[in-house]
């Protein structure tokens, strides 16, 4: 992502225009900052981090489990 | 414990060339989606060449039935693929859910209609659209489908809106 588009991703996410799908979202509660972070990412980078929290996830799961 | 290597399978099928195109979680976080998924989903052609290339690669990660008693007999061989539809299964490479049929959108061949080709690791999959995406969540109707909608279509317009520039 270049730098003008980045800016204007962070400025369509900031102030998303009236009625869009964009202030919907983030009306639901949708973190869209989140959105802008993994656009920068490739697609093997946004599958490795879900990987990674899968993982991580798994394991906060298993310890859960163990203390009931 | 097993770890959720997406990647692994991802390309694993790739290699064997196995046809499939992943839906579901993985497919949204493909798109930019900031969801938490724990299985990979995967919609496989279900021609006879391509069920035996799918049991073959899959076969030393060890596919056996999710949640299903421990000495219920299974065989993740053609003929079983042939003889039902949907498979739920852990692997030594993590949960992995396989679709002959997805809600919305049909066998394979219509759902690759509905894909496009993005690159992990190098290979190219096809991976389902957002539009795609939000068909199949409409017609699965479940609340945490639903609960997906308003992400995809934010994506969906935060690229159109990009793409303007």
């Amino acid at each position: 992502m270049s730098p003008q588009t980045r800016a204007r991703a962070i400025e369509l996410i900031t102030n998303p225009p009236p009625g869009s799908k964009l202030a919907a979202a983030k009306e639901y509660g949708v973190d869209l900052t989140l959105l802008v972070e993994n656009l920068e990412l490739s697609v093997t980078e946004r599958i490795r981090k879900l990987s990674s929290v899968a993982t991580f996830l798994e394991k906060m799961r298993e310890a859960g489990r163990k203390l009931r | 414990m097993v770890a959720a290597d997406f990647e692994k399978i991802l390309t694993l099928f790739e290699e064997a060339r196995v046809e499939f195109v992943v839906i579901g979680g993985v497919a949204m976080v493909a798109h930019g989606s900031a969801q938490a998924t724990f299985d990979l989903d995967l919609c496989y052609r279900r021609s006879q060449e391509n069920i035996e290339r799918l049991c073959l690669a899959l076969a030393p990660y060890h596919p056996a039935l999710r949640n299903a008693p421990k000495n219920l007999p299974f065989r993740f061989d053609g003929s079983t693929v042939k003889n039902d539809l949907n498979f739920t299964l852990s692997t030594d490479l993590g949960d992995l859910d396989l679709l002959g049929e997805v809600a919305g959108l049909g066998f394979y061949e219509e759902v690759v209609e509905f894909s496009q080709t993005g690159e992990v690791s190098g290979k190219q999959c096809r991976i389902l659209s957002l539009e795609g995406l939000i068909r199949a969540k409409r017609a699965a109707g479940r609340p945490r489908d639903l609960a997906a909608l308003p992400e995809l279509e934010a994506l969906i317009e935060l690229r159109e809106k990009l793409a303007e520039n």
